[in-house]
């Protein structure tokens, strides 16, 4: 049996509220793939149907093309990384780990050595010994790590594991996990509400709202071509211009440069990119520019850009990025980033000072508005 | 534990505290255990004989415990019923705790701890009463039983051990639900999914998870109701006699029917040595301390 799910129309009812609207997925044997959203949005649900802790209202569950929908947790072909690890806190780290073999009738020396292998793996050698609550916390994250995969899962799932973690382990627990699923071609399944973790680690992600899925796509695509207004404001950061589409003129095979009259002097234009079965904006459409805060360049536009004028309102340091909040004249505050080593950071004006800044019209994105609703949910997640 | 008490309430108080948790100490347990055991220790007699020569250290009140097989055989039954009736609290508490805890939905557990403690309100006597009409000769149960068609004439409950095991598991229920429910209800719920999700059947994650980690509070039931059974006095008379005697019955005699004082504490003694007993070998199987315990 490989690794390989498919979740046919799944939908999920908790009494009239629907957590998981229906939804279809499949994810390739072997895969590192994300579920990323805020949280409330569905994405634990959807775990917890793979995992068998939850039956569906609807729809079918299979792993490997095996039919898994009725089965119960204890049979799946699965393991689970929870959130708070839920290591055996009486257990010693052996016996954490070995747990799973017992269960399947494993003998005691057959048990020990895939139990020293698996340390070996996570870099946790001679302390199979140790009780588990004398661990620190990233000696506990390998200990679960190594407890799911003793079982020989064909898809591991893990819940937000490196939420307890300070950064600096967080992000080398990152580049380990990463390693480790090369190494054993597991499918894992990642939850998160961290974008980093989810671009990062991910093979793909799909991002999830209100208990639907927005948009599945590798990291690069989803941050350069978002294709929801959701996806755009809650990946990266993003300047949101909602307007009323001026001109449309046909480009490359790319997509469209249309302009937008967004409620400042001059109209802005950005490309809109055009997708399987997506309608193309026409003059008098309602839609949304899109400029990301790195995208933004001090002075005037040269032969490409386009430029805008306003005063800087405020100045952060941040590492290696130089933010600014500028507000344009007759319109928002946005954001922009300019790296802290360049000629524009240095010459950067003071708080108070009016300034241009410019984009080039192929990085901006323009989506046409869908109705009402879907703007609320992204400003939600803009906030949150 | 004097440190403690001395640097966070200075001399005055902690001084205070120490002196009412010693005067309770010595009045309520301390000196009436030691008057016990000394009127053990010493023969009956008349007023006018005390002090006199007769007046001696004796074990005698304590021998006429060993020669007589009788008492002897009702001290044995006494702890192997109590012992019964504790394990079958155990086996009854056990489910129901943990459907509490973990899997009713907080408005079902509140019903059913109301529900459980409401009988509680009334006095234990009255509560075995109505076990006493209930297992009647010719009451509601035998009734039932005939209704049914399960017999075909009336089962004598009463007047046996039958009625004395259920009445006490009946009487002594809260005191296994509640130290089995605080256990349980303190496991982290994502342990017993972590053992499913490893491939663990509900047997065995209750054996390796669930139990090792309700031990302490399974320790505390346990003791309690050992204590409570062995200490009985009204179930047994009531849902027992004659058939099913009870070693408290044969103490009240001593003191009450036998007007032998004395020989009654040496009884009362063996029963008390007895729980204490019972209570370091359970802590001993269970391997809890008494700070577990009183958690």
């Amino acid at each position: 049996m490989d690794g390989r799910i498919s979740l046919d129309r799944i939908a999920m009812r908790f009494g009239d509220f629907n957590a998981i609207q229906p939804t279809s997925l499949k994810i390739e044997s072997g895969e590192f793939f994300s579920f990323l959203g805020p949280s409330g949005c569905g994405k634990t649900t959807l775990l917890n149907i793979i995992s068998g802790f939850l039956t569906p209202s609807e729809g079918r569950v299979s792993i490997g093309g095996q039919e898994m929908t009725r089965i119960p947790v204890n049979r799946r072909p699965t393991a689970m990384i929870f959130q708070n690890l839920a290591l055996f806190p009486l257990m010693s780290v052996y016996e954490n780990i070995e747990f799973g073999l017992e269960v399947r009738g494993v003998d005691r020396h057959a048990r020990r050595q895939k139990a020293d292998e698996l340390l070996t793996l996570v870099a946790l050698g001679g302390s199979g010994h140790k009780p588990v609550i004398e661990l620190s916390g990233g000696q506990k994250q390998r200990v679960a790590i190594a407890r799911a995969l003793a079982v020989e899962p064909r898809v591991l799932l893990l819940d937000e594991p490196l939420s307890a973690l300070d950064l600096k382990l967080r992000q080398h627990m990152r580049t380990e996990l990463k390693a480790i699923q090369r190494k054993t071609g597991i499918t894992f399944i990642y939850i998160t509400h961290d974008q980093g973790e989810a671009l990062t680690m991910s093979d793909r992600v799909a991002v999830m709202s209100a208990g639907r899925i927005e948009q599945v796509a590798d990291p690069m695509t989803l941050y350069r071509q978002p294709q929801s207004d959701f996806v755009a404001s809650f990946v990266g950061e993003n300047n949101r211009f909602p307007g009323r589409v001026v001109a449309v003129e046909e480009s490359d095979g790319e997509g469209d440069i249309v302009t937008l009259d967004v409620g400042l002097a001059s109209p802005l234009p950005g490309r809109a990119l055009i997708h399987d079965g997506g309608q193309r904006l026409s003059p008098g459409d309602t839609a949304t520019l899109y400029v990301r805060p790195e995208h933004w360049r001090l002075g005037g536009a040269d032969a490409t850009g386009t430029a805008v004028r306003g005063s800087v309102h405020h100045q952060h340091f941040e590492g290696a990025w130089l933010t600014l909040e500028v507000a344009l004249d007759g319109g928002p505050v946005v954001r922009v980033q300019l790296p802290q080593n360049s000629e524009e950071a240095a010459a950067v004006p003071a708080v108070g000072e009016a300034c241009h800044l410019s984009y080039s019209p192929g990085q901006a994105m323009v989506l046409p508005s869908a109705g009402e609703t879907s703007r609320e949910a992204g400003d939600v997640a803009t906030t949150a | 534990m004097w440190r403690q008490l001395l640097d966070r309430f200075g001399l005055p108080v902690a001084f205070a505290i120490v002196g009412v948790m010693g005067v309770w100490l010595i009045l309520m347990v301390l000196l009436p255990q030691w008057q016990m055991i000394d009127y053990s220790l010493h023969p009956s007699l008349l007023p006018a004989e005390r002090g006199g020569e007769k007046d001696v250290w004796t074990l005698t009140n304590y021998l006429t415990f060993f020669r007589n097989d009788i008492h002897l055989a009702i001290f044995f039954k006494t702890i192997w019923s109590s012992v019964l009736v504790t394990a079958l609290t155990l086996m009854v508490s056990y489910p129901l705790a943990y459907y509490l805890a973990k899997v009713a939905t907080p408005g079902q557990a509140a019903l059913c701890l109301l529900l459980l403690i409401i009988p509680f309100w009334i006095n234990e006597i009255l509560r075995t009463f109505a076990w006493y009409i209930i297992f009647a000769f010719r009451g509601p149960l035998n009734e039932l039983l005939f209704a049914l068609g399960l017999i075909d004439r009336p089962i004598r409950f009463l007047n046996g051990d039958t009625g004395v095991l259920v009445g006490m598991v009946y009487a002594y229920i809260l005191f296994m639900v509640f130290p089995l429910y605080n256990a349980i209800e303190s496991l982290d719920g994502n342990q017993i999914r972590a053992a499913r999700d490893l491939g663990a059947g509900w047997i065995r994650t209750h054996r390796r998870i669930v139990v090792p980690h309700a031990k302490p509070g399974i320790a505390t039931g346990c003791i309690m109701t050992f204590m409570l059974a062995a200490g009985s006095y009204a179930v047994p008379s009531l849902l027992g006699s004659p058939g099913s005697r009870w070693f408290t019955q044969i103490i009240y005699n001593w003191f009450f029917e036998g007007g032998d004082w004395n020989q009654g504490a040496a009884y009362a003694f063996l029963l008390l040595a007895l729980c204490i007993l019972f209570v370091t070998l359970i802590m001993r199987i269970f391997k809890v301390g008494l700070g577990d315990i009183a958690k």
